[in-house]
């Protein structure tokens, strides 16, 4: 096999001398250690899928392996396996500046990549404080967060495309599809290394924020400073990142090569960084400023220059390593909890490592409640490593039981594999392993990560039993009637019941897989859509969790959208969830459609903002996903597969979303002209802007065109957002008051009502040129006048009114709202799609897979909505 | 003593240094910075990998003679770009030293590096060496081997033939012109600043004594007053560099005795390879009787860049170049000297400083790097010397013996361009047109 290996990839990129693999026995935990069988160092896609079919055939697994920075024991190989590093795959492969995207091996660096962007103007946001040495397979493999992601949010935001090998070395590319099939690049990020190995990486960047101010505040308690990060919060404020430090972690820091001039003798400190462009950041500071000393800071410090606020952050992400100088081990903790119990945690925190005699130092991402208590301990002394061990344990107990996750960001990997069952039920447990058999039958890519004792969790998959079909057939509405659900009938005859719970929710699917019914779930009746029973979510209404201090909230799917931003409203919060028809959809239709999304680019989709959910799955299973923190890697991203999968793996019964604190001004500024060519300069210098405007909308028609654009924020910020905007967009531009904004809105909104065919292009300016141009030709051949469309320039993306075909764009391949997509050329997102819009068939294969794990008996129909709008 | 026993004791040698090792937490955050994993993308050929193998003999689970110790070890730039990126202040240099010292005893180096660190341990024997390969650049044959030898033979030569003074650009100033330009006339007195010895050392003086006497003249015009220390010699890098620590340790001593019998305020030293290995004899000479002496020499040690930047520099007249400032690993990273030569460089009105991608980065010189590692040192190299093209500058500016002739050389093997010269060099060629220094005597292409 060896020889093959070699003749595969080359006899300098197989590694099989045991001593020289020493090297490769533990990550960046080196609590964990086994020595591979070999190391093999592939160079490109085809080389990698050479090397997985022939290990794949041999019967060994393969576990991937980046930088080896990892801190949960993720690359650590298995027993009998070989590891796969993608060092050499380091090329940045496309840097597509006005489309802000770039596709990178799966071995380049981080910072490399922020390096090559920000020769642009253009940034990579993502920023682990490994960046300067992980992989970003690395960051796809483990959803990797980072400081700044408290505004920006994590890896997976980022991610539009992957390459990669599968099992027995299928390549495959996994694309962002608009809502089309299922979210596969969501459900792959974060897994882990255990669906395949990403070899390819398309991500989105962003234009660099213009300014940056940073402050260092300093406080004798590290409570004081937890009260004022909530302060800060509670005041409405966005800062890019707050991050603390405790005293022990202040000593290594400044002990190392990167002291940052943090103050040794305060209990803790304090890091805000406020970024975008200039005007409104010293007035943020400042008010930040203003409640760290009203929370008991006795210093502030603010970072004069770019220098100063480097040193600050390489004293903040390099602490990890400075630790060393504590003690010759450490185990990093990481998990997150309500930002509101980081108080408590940390106490409780303190209280166990002081009982079991261990040194432990603290840094954390305060404002997403992520904290990373570290251990201190000497390997060569086995008491102390099983001391380490019941105090992580305990640890972990005590985030979860104060409502957290046993992690972030770091991942599962071999060190948490224990800790699942805390979290997660056996019902969870087992679908998570069954996702992963969709992707890895025989269990060929990282075996024994992430999931406990996985042998029985596979055994109990495989004994659910086949649906009992009853000898005498009940209607559907006098069967559910006898459950005790409430039920309806629609004018046409259908049933509609109405279930108040999601074990009412589950008995009915449970009967209609008995049944064989094909239901249908929609937030009112279901229109007039073929099923013989519709699952109404209406009952399901109401606020169930809300704690506005932690900037979350948990809601009953059948809830309005506008009854939850009327809630949230009264406490100054904000749900960046906007689009055509969303104030009339209730929040399961919107979560399961995802299509809402025109405020994405500047605050991420609908599936960035869904912590976790509620889902009864088509055979009547009750699962609860994701949970109610803001950073979540505890397991396969179940959650983002099942958003936007419209109701085709089950019934959403309950959303936890992340909310944000609500902008205190907000303008529109709107440009039109006869025709939208007329309108491209206007959209080429908005999507040129250094800044990111709320949404970029442009819609046209018979009667003329308009490009209308939303900024949010402060008064100073608004202000100058408009100020800049103007400039661009043309002398004829004008401004708008809110209400009078929102009312343009709904009306260019009109055109992606129900029947809309979308299209996709690059996000660009010329992408948008390159959509009319298609619809042009569209509406000459089929000698119709200019159709009528709306479209989101910054996403590459428009919806053409369908009118029976009168748009002269086949109606025929538009089943439903959510029409075909087009794959155009050059279009980034739709990079792996054939022409008709359909995946690839390893692509479909998966889908069906997991299909068959969520809905075994089809009851759901394969595709289906929840909700009547987008 | 059996062959178990000698294994032994050399894990025992590296022991020692359990606690310096352990420091390593295994972040990887030195992965990137290390020039040979970047390049080969194998772990153990990278600092942390390397770190761990030496852990692996220390914990009795790897063999003092393991080829792959030796192998990666060996392979190591020693550039120690991992050393200013490590949070956790693991002294890489120092344990690379002990490592190899361990890997040494069991397996001799190239035959090639044996001879090479046997003559510069001879001082007699290095000046006739030196002579004869000074005789043999000055018959212009070293650059024509450069030029029709294949590469893998050429190397020498080039590097040979690259050591020669370069020609400076001639724009700018004419010479004694100061005064008329309005610059510092030559007879303002600087303020003193202090007695200064110079380390004279092996390649330096041998085929850079050019640079030796540059450095004694601008040290000069900026107050320092250069006294003559005798009894000198090679300063033992390239024998520590290469495990050869016993040998580095009796060079050590030596200098160390001529050093610190003279009353000086700063030994200045103008190699920068050489200045990290004086800066570390303390730990070099560590329970030696000569220990105590040495730590107090090693705290004298200083750049000469940093002793330029201390005194303003003085300015000079115009040179009109475009320069690319190549940085030695062992300026930056080692010695942690990134300011004070662009201080040096502002004091040369004229000049204008062209950015140089990866800057850090090491160009592969590294000590006797192209001696045992001649295909990647020569890949690596490769690669700066594609840097220094695209960064359109006509002179390179470096700081060591090492760094100058594998530059120079490779730039020799591919068609010339740039010249490259010593940082004092240039801030000299801007005192002689200035006028603040004498014009020398016709450059003799015998003394380099």
């Amino acid at each position: 096999l060896r020889d093959e290996l070699v003749r595969a990839v080359g006899p300098d990129a197989v590694l099989a001398d045991p001593d020289r693999l020493l090297v490769y026995e533990s990550d960046g935990l080196t609590r964990y250690r086994r020595r591979p069988l070999a190391v093999v160092l592939p160079s490109d896609t085809a080389a990698c899928a050479r090397v997985v079919a022939l290990l794949h055939g041999a019967g060994i697994a393969v576990v991937p392996r980046g930088a080896g920075t990892g801190l949960s024991g993720g690359a650590v190989a298995a027993p009998d396996t070989v590891v796969l590093g993608t060092a050499r795959m380091n090329r940045i492969l496309e840097l597509d500046v006005d489309a802000r995207r770039a596709r990178v091996g799966a071995g380049v660096v981080n910072a490399a990549l922020g390096e090559a962007a920000r020769e642009h103007g253009l940034i990579y946001l993502p920023d682990p404080s490994s960046q300067t040495a992980c992989t970003l397979g690395g960051n796809i493999a483990e959803n990797s967060g980072g400081p700044h992601c408290l505004k920006y949010g994590v890896t997976s935001r980022y991610v539009t495309g992957l390459t990669v090998v599968g099992s027995g070395g299928t390549v495959f590319e996994l694309a962002e599809r608009g809502g089309r099939g299922l979210d596969l690049v969501g459900l792959f990020v974060g897994s882990e290394g255990c669906f395949g190995l990403a070899t390819e990486i398309e991500v989105a960047l962003a234009p660099a924020p213009a300014e940056v101010r940073t402050l260092l505040a300093a406080f004798p308690e590290i409570e004081e400073a937890g009260s004022a990060v909530t302060a800060i919060l509670a005041d409405g404020l966005v800062p890019a990142a707050l991050e603390i430090v405790d005293a022990a972690t202040i000593r290594a820091v400044e002990a190392s090569v990167y002291a940052a001039g943090y103050p040794t003798d305060a209990g803790a400190a304090l890091v805000v960084e406020f970024d975008g462009p200039g005007p409104g950041l010293d007035d943020e500071l400042a008010r930040a400023a203003t409640l760290c000393r009203a929370a008991g800071a006795t210093e502030i410090r603010l970072a004069a220059d770019a220098e100063q606020r480097a040193a600050l952050w390489a004293g903040r992400k390099k602490a990890f390593g400075a630790m060393g100088r504590l003690a010759p081990d450490l185990m990093v903790q990481d998990a997150t909890v309500p930002r509101s119990r980081l108080p408590e945690v940390l106490r409780a925190v303190g209280r166990i490592a002081a009982r079991h005699g261990l040194g432990v130092a603290n840094v954390f991402h305060a404002g997403d409640g992520n904290l990373h208590p570290n251990l201190l301990f000497d390997r060569r002394d086995p008491d102390q490593v099983a001391r380490v061990e019941r105090a992580s344990r305990e640890i972990m107990e005590a985030c979860v039981a104060a409502g957290g996750t046993i992690t972030g960001e770091h991942g599962v990997g071999l060190d948490k594999r224990e800790y699942m069952r805390l979290v997660h039920g056996p019902a969870e447990l087992a679908t998570m392993s069954a996702v992963r058999g969709v992707f890895d039958p025989r269990g060929g890519f990282n075996p024994g990560k992430v999931l406990p004792d996985e042998a029985a969790v596979a055994e109990r998959t495989a004994a659910r039993g086949a649906p009992r079909v009853r000898e005498a057939r009940l209607a559907p509405a006098e069967r559910v009637a006898e459950l005790g659900v409430e039920v309806d009938m629609r004018p046409d005859g259908v049933a509609v019941a109405r279930p108040g719970s999601a074990e009412q929710v589950a008995l009915v699917v449970a009967d209609a897989c008995r049944e064989g019914w094909r239901v249908r779930v929609s937030a009112g009746d279901g229109g007039d859509r073929a099923a013989d029973l519709v699952i109404s979510t209406r009952g399901l209404r109401g606020i169930e969790a809300y704690e506005p201090a932690d900037l979350t909230v948990t809601v009953a799917a059948g809830t309005p959208m506008a009854e939850l931003a009327r809630h949230l409203g009264a406490a100054g919060l904000w749900l960046p969830i906007d689009g055509p028809g969303v104030g009339d959809a209730s929040v399961g239709g919107v979560v399961a459609s995802a299509g809402a999304r025109a405020l994405a680019t500047a605050y991420g989709a609908v599936r960035d903002q869904v912590l976790g959910l509620t889902l009864v799955t088509g055979d009547g299973r009750v699962l609860e996903l994701g949970g109610a923190v803001v950073k979540n890697v505890a397991g396969f991203d179940l959650v983002r597969l099942i958003v936007g999968s419209r109701g085709a793996l089950g019934v959403v019964t309950r959303v936890t979303l992340r909310t944000h604190p609500r902008f205190r001004c907000e303008r529109y500024l709107s440009v039109s002209a006869p025709r939208p060519e007329a309108l491209l300069p206007a959209v080429d210098g908005v999507l040129g802007a250094p800044l990111l405007p709320a949404s970029i909308e442009l819609a046209g028609g018979p009667d003329g065109a308009e490009l209308l654009v939303r900024v949010v924020g402060s008064e100073v910020q608004v202000a100058h957002a408009e100020q800049v905007l103007t400039a661009r967009m043309g002398p004829s531009v004008r401004g708008l008051e809110p209400e009078a904004g929102a009312l343009r809105q709904r009306v260019l909104r009109a055109a992606a009502g129900a029947g809309a065919r979308v299209l996709h292009a690059r996000p660009s300016a010329s992408g948008v040129e390159d959509l009319l141009a298609r619809l042009r030709s569209a509406a000459a051949a089929a000698a119709t006048g200019a159709p009528r469309f709306w479209a989101l320039p910054d996403q590459g993306v428009a919806w053409v009114a369908g009118q029976g075909g009168r748009s002269g764009l086949d109606p025929e391949r538009s089943p439903a709202q959510e029409a075909v997509f087009d794959a155009a050329p050059g279009a980034a997102p739709g990079a792996g799609v054939a022409s008709d819009g359909a995946p690839d068939a390893a692509v479909q294969a998966l889908e069906a897979g997991l299909h068959a794990v969520f809905d075994p008996f089809g009851v759901l129909g394969g595709v289906a909505e929840q909700g009547d709008r987008p | 003593m059996t062959v178990p026993d000698a294994l032994a004791s050399l894990a025992g040698a590296l022991a020692a240094e359990e606690e310096s090792l352990l420091a390593c937490v295994h972040c990887g955050f030195c992965l990137p910075a290390c020039p040979t994993y970047v390049r080969l993308g194998d772990e153990a050929d990278s600092p942390r990998g390397r770190l761990y193998l030496m852990r692996a003999v220390v914990e009795g689970r790897l063999s003092p003679d393991s080829p792959a110790l030796h192998t990666h070890l060996d392979r190591c730039l020693g550039c120690r770009a991992c050393e200013p990126v490590c949070p956790s202040g693991v002294p890489y240099g120092h344990l690379l030293e002990r490592g190899r010292a361990v890997v040494r005893s069991h397996r001799s180096p190239p035959g090639s590096v044996r001879l090479l660190l046997a003559v510069l341990a001879r001082p007699l024997v290095a000046r006739a060496a030196w002579a004869l390969a000074r005789w043999a650049r000055a018959t212009r044959l070293p650059a024509l081997a450069a030029r029709v030898l294949p590469r893998r033979w050429g190397v020498s030569a080039a590097m040979l033939a690259s050591s020669a003074p370069a020609r400076l650009p001639v724009r700018g100033g004419s010479v004694g012109s100061a005064a008329r330009r309005g610059g510092p006339a030559p007879d303002d007195a600087p303020p003193e600043r202090g007695r200064v010895a110079m380390l004279r050392g092996c390649v330096q003086e041998g085929l850079f004594g050019r640079v030796n006497r540059a450095t004694e003249r601008t040290l000069g015009v900026n107050g320092y007053q250069v006294v003559p220390v005798s009894g000198q010699g090679c300063c033992g890098a390239l024998h520590a560099h290469a495990g050869d620590l016993e040998g580095a340790r009796a060079l050590a001593r030596r200098n160390v005795a001529a050093f610190g019998a003279s009353s000086v305020d700063f030994v200045c030293v103008n190699a920068a390879g050489c200045g990290v290995a004086m800066r570390e004899y303390g730990e070099l000479l560590a329970g030696d009787p000569s220990e105590p002496q040495a730590r107090e020499v090693a705290a004298r040690v200083r750049d000469v860049s940093h002793l330029l930047a201390e005194a303003g520099p003085r300015p000079g007249a115009v040179v009109e170049a475009r320069v690319a400032w190549d940085p030695p690993c062992h300026l930056l990273h080692a010695q942690g000297e990134d300011r004070a030569p662009l201080q040096v460089l502002d004091a040369i009105p004229g000049l204008a400083r062209r950015p140089l991608f990866r800057a850090s980065e090491c160009c592969g010189g590294a000590g006797l790097y192209g001696l045992t590692h001649a295909e990647l040192g020569g890949h690596i190299g490769d690669d700066k010397v594609g840097a220094i093209r695209a960064s359109g500058a006509d002179v390179v500016v470096t700081a060591n013996p090492g760094c100058h002739m594998q530059i120079g050389g490779t730039l020799l093997l591919g068609g010339g361009g740039p010249s490259v010269v010593h940082l004092v060099e240039l801030l000299d060629e801007s005192y002689r047109r200035a006028g603040l220094v004498p014009d020398p005597p016709k450059r003799g292409r015998d003394r380099g």
